[in-house]
This record gives C-alpha cells, structure tokens and sequence, in this order.
C-alpha cells in the first residue's frame, strides 16, 4: 500500500456566486522512498493540494473524497488528531525561508521546538538534538550557533534550518512546496542535492511542488502535471520526458529558457502558452486548456477521457502528441 | 556577522534616541523616588505641625511645608509612590485581561471576536474618566476602588492592540510553518504571536501608566481617589486651589510633579515604539 493515497480529492470554496471547485477529482500516489513532482503554473492548485494533505485548508474550504496516510483517511480525523499528525509524520518547507522563521526567536529554539512537543524531549535533549539536526543540514554548530537569530543567515541557511526543523521529528512524508523558488541558482542546487539526500537517508515519500520542470527532472521518480485544479497528465518521469503527451506540459516544457544558440535554429526566444489559466469559476467546459490549446478539437468542448498511453503514463487529452517535446 | 546580540548593543542603539533617554532619566527618576518613599522620606506626612505651616524653603524643609505644617518634599514622595502604585497595577490589570481577550478574538475570529470586539467598543464609548467617576462613586472611594476604575478601562486598549498586531501576525507565513508543525491555537499564541508583540505591549503599556497616572491624580483632585490623611499629587493640587494667592508653590509643585512625570513616561514611550519598531529603525 501507497504510504500517501490522494482518492479523487475535490476542493470546494464557498463564494457568494456558491460553490467554486479549486481542486477537481484529483487522485495521486506516492511511496516511502519515491519523490513525486507536482508541476504547474501559478494558481493551478499545486499549494491547495499541499493545504488539504496538511488539514490546513482555508475554513471556507470543503474537501471530498479521501487523503489516506498509510490507510487512514486524514480527511476523516479531528483537529487534535491532525496536530498529533502535522509535524510527526508529515513536514512540510515552504516557498519563502525570508518569512517562514519566527524573527524573534533562535534558530536552535525553532528547531528544538517541535521535537519538545511531539516527543516530550526535555530541553536540553532537544537542544542537542537540534544542534545535530542543524550539522546534518550543512550548519556546523561551531560557525553557525543554535543562539543565532534568523535575519543573522542568508536565505539558503535558512532555508536549511527549516529543513532541519522539518526533518526533526523522522516524518515519513515531506512536503516541500517551490523550496527553492526563492533562492539562487547556485544555492537552490546545494539545497536541492540535501532534499534528496535526506530523501534517500530517511527513506521518506516526497511531495514536491514545483513550477520548475528542471527541478523536477533532477529530484522527481514520478511526475503529475496539473493544470486549472486538475492533473493533466501523470507518468514516471523517464517516461514524461521521454514524450510528453499533454500539450500543456509540451507547452510547460517548451517554456523553459535555454541558452542562447542552444535551440534547432540558434533562436534564443523564448515561447510562452498564450494567454492565463483560468479563474476556478470560470473554467470552461470540457478541457481546460482548450481555449489556449495548438491542438484543439471541436470534441475538446467535453471532459476528455483519461487515457492509458503505456503502464503508468496517463494523460487526460483527445488529442496526445507524440514523441519528444521539443524545446 | 559580528553584529552585536543582546544587552550592549541594545543599549547603544538606545543612546542614539533622545526622547528615550530623556524620557528613560525622568521616569527612572520619579520611580527611584517613588521607591526611596516606600522606606524613607524627610519628614513623615502624617505628623502636622500647626506652628511651622506654610513656611518656604529652608534647610529642614527643603520645599517648604503646607498649611497643617507637613513637609511638602515628603508629601511628593510619597504622592509619587501612590501615584506610581496605582498606575502599575492598572496597568497590570489591563494587560493581564486586555492581552488574553485580544489573542482570543484573533485566533478564533468569527463570533468569538465579534463580541470581544464589540464589547470593546462598548467600554470605549465610555469616556473613561467619567466612568471611572462613577465607578468610585457606586463603591465608595478609596485607593483600591480608584485602581480597579482605572484598570478596567485599560482592558479594552491593551485588547485592542493585542488584536490588531496578531491579526496581521496570524497571516505571516511562520504562522503557518508552525501549524504545519502541529502546534494548536494556543501554542502558536504563546510562542509565536506574543513574543511578536511584545513591542506593541510596552510601548502601549508606557503611554496607559502615563494616563494612568493622571487619571489617578483626577480622581483624587475629585476627592475619590487616595484619602486622607495619605497624600497624593491630585488632592494636594485641590487643597492648594484655596490658596492659590498666599501660598503658590504648594499648587505649583505637585502640578510639576505630574506634568513632568507624564512627560517623561510619554518621551519614553515614544522613545520605545521608535527603538522596538524595525521598520522605524531602517527609516531613521
């Protein structure tokens, strides 16, 4: 059994116009050990999903269907359990390590914090502790002192103490949501390579949201690519980038930069998908992407069946390419 | 990263504030002398000396004395003291129901802060002092009953403030980072909201003992705060209003106390928000 089985989850927000679904028939599956890489554009409810695995959805927010965590339906559970949950067996880094520290307190504390309350440590254990889970991380505790306040380190450092708060408690499934959107190049590399390591070490399940295709091929074994509340399109990751099939993720892809004179034509322009996903609310009939899609059919105007391209490569298209996306 | 943590380098950033070290000498004052009252002054305050009223200045009497022939040095202390008792406890009062009502209203939200709120406001209508008449006049005066006048109108405004800082704190993604933590409402109030507002707190703290002060000296001047024979800075401004012509200083005086120790609570105040106030800070 998959330690995270995400069942046709559907999200409802209540707008004074009723009900408006953010999240729609969404169904994932991840194992100890397997990353798996949620891609997609601003807005298409990558965050959301994250918010209903955690229970931390907004409280005009109403989930169906069912989000099991080695079988149990957390959905289904009481705050209380869910606080038990959150932070034990499921973590979660965020987009923003510049906001995501309290200012005013130490990093070693913010730490040390989570280990006192899910496992009762006394203080001093838990300092010491801490103080091994920030070595672990890439902060020695000889240059980089529990007592240091966050606005003392740069962005990738404190990034690494939210991971290392993230990791205090040996969760089994970490969530880390654009973890390094925020940061540079050259630093989101080192932070990437300590994610997957920890990943191997710990044998945890990651859930990695992104809107990097290039983060995804170097840290994801299976991709889902989600477009308006929706996943388009799902396979290993070999396979996705081997032919991508939906042309939304071909268009995703081919919206990356490349470097000048990298491209068939020495072109270094870069492609867009014209236009914007749409407002939950006014989503169109049928396919989503239709209204921005190359390939459009006029049979796009009805909810396109999901389709079974090889073993674990789905795509929810009337009309998948074929071979290697071009970039 | 050599920047100085802690104590030394809070205390040369403050150097750098004139009103907080003006306000900061005129307060440490007025408390050093409210203290020294507790266990010592010139002369006692209750022992009257018809013979030796209304004298001025003199080596004995250092201020003079009033009509009864009381020591008026001595009398200002120990007005002081009252003064200072009255305004730290009404102040305590408010922060130790207005804080938690606040926190409250703004993690729960909804119905929970509506009628904290709106109770609020129903304080607020009140013109304070007015109420804090009443309420003396209802229980009797008295320095206890003053006190608790004066601190239930503290409520609302340490309330109010605590709200408005944790409302925006609520929305702050380490406020998140926390309840995906697992923590519960409470812990992220005490760990995280609190310590995050604390500046909020005392800075509003200074401004409410600087009202409360006078206040307290409003109340007396009324004849409904400290009783006789105790002294305090309002009931000796009212005793003096009679002789204003023969004998100004004894009105003069406590008025200066009370106006240079509001002063001076109110420079420290604003002193405090401009040093606790990161955003000030990088403007200055």
């Amino acid at each position: 059994m998959a330690l995270l089985e995400v069942d046709g989850l559907t999200v409802e927000i209540a707008t004074p116009e009723g009900p408006v679904a953010i999240l729609e028939n969404l169904d994932l599956s991840l194992e100890r050990g397997r990353s798996l890489g949620l891609v997609g554009e601003s807005g298409c409810g990558k965050s959301m999903t994250a918010l209903a695995v955690m229970g931390l959805l907004p409280k005009a927010a109403r989930a169906l269907g069912a989000i099991r965590l080695d079988g149990q339906n957390l959905l289904a559970l009481s705050e209380e359990a869910l606080c038990g949950l959150r932070g034990r067996r499921v973590a979660m880094i965020f987009q923003e390590p510049m906001t995501a520290l309290n200012p005013v307190k130490p990093i070693g504390q913010q730490v040390a914090e989570s280990l006192r309350q899910h496992l009762q440590l006394p203080r001093a254990e838990a300092e010491a502790r801490a103080a091994r889970l920030l070595d672990r991380v890439g902060l020695p505790r000889a240059r980089f002192p529990l007592g240091l306040f966050p606005h003392q380190l740069s962005g990738g450092q404190r990034q690494r103490v939210l991971i290392a708060a993230a990791m205090a408690c040996g969760p089994d499934l970490l969530i880390a949501d654009e973890p390094t959107t925020a940061l540079d190049v050259t630093i989101q590399a080192q932070v990437l390579d300590l994610i997957a390591e920890l990943v191997e070490a710990e044998g945890l399940a990651l859930l990695l949201i992104t809107h990097d295709l290039g983060v995804v091929a170097e840290m994801a074994d299976e991709v889902a690519v989600m477009y308006s509340g929706r996943i388009v399109e799902a396979a290993p990751a070999e396979t996705l980038f081997r032919e991508m099939a939906h042309p939304y993720a071909r268009g995703l892809f081919a919206a990356m930069p490349q470097a000048p004179g990298s491209t068939e034509d020495g072109s270094a322009r870069l492609t867009t998908i014209p236009g914007r996903v749409p407002h939950p609310a006014e989503r169109p009939a049928g396919c989503a992407f239709a209204p921005r899609c190359p390939h459009r059919l006029t049979a796009c105007a009805e909810d396109p069946p999901i389709e079974q391209l090889a073993g674990a490569h789905w795509v929810r298209c009337l009309a998948p390419q074929r071979g290697a996306p071009k970039s | 990263m050599a920047t100085k943590v802690g104590l030394a380098a809070a205390l040369a950033e403050s150097s750098k504030s004139r009103a907080f070290v003006i306000g900061g000498a005129i307060s440490a004052f007025f408390l050093f002398v409210a203290l020294l009252a507790l266990v010592w002054t010139p002369h006692s305050v209750l022992q009257m000396a018809i013979r030796e009223k209304l004298q001025g200045p003199s080596w004995s009497h250092l201020l003079g004395t009033d009509q009864f022939g009381r020591d008026l040095l001595s009398m200002l202390m120990v007005g002081a003291s009252n003064s200072i008792g009255v305004a730290v406890v009404a102040v305590a009062v408010g922060l130790a129901f207005g804080v938690p009502l606040g926190a409250l209203a703004a993690a729960k939200r909804g119905w929970v802060d509506e009628v904290v709120m709106r109770f609020n406001d129903f304080a607020f209508a009140f013109p304070a002092l007015l109420s804090a008449v009443m309420i003396t006049a209802v229980f009797g005066p008295g320095g206890v009953n003053s006190i608790i006048a004066i601190g239930i109108f503290n409520i609302p405004v340490f309330a109010r403030v605590t709200r408005g800082g944790a409302l925006s704190l609520w929305q702050r993604e380490y406020v998140l980072a926390a309840r995906v933590a697992g923590k519960g409402t409470t812990r992220i109030t005490v760990e995280h909201i609190l310590p995050n507002i604390a500046s909020l707190l005392i800075v509003q703290g200074t401004i409410q003992f600087a009202l409360g002060i006078l206040a307290e000296a409003g109340l007396s001047y009324l004849g409904l705060g400290t009783q006789p024979p105790l002294p305090s800075w309002g009931k000796m401004l009212a005793e003096a209003q009679t002789m204003l012509f023969l004998a100004p200083q004894l009105a003069i005086l406590p008025g200066l106390a009370i106006v240079l120790a509001v002063l001076g609570l109110n420079l420290l105040g604003d002193g405090l928000r401009d040093l606790l106030d990161p955003r000030l800070r990088r403007a200055r």
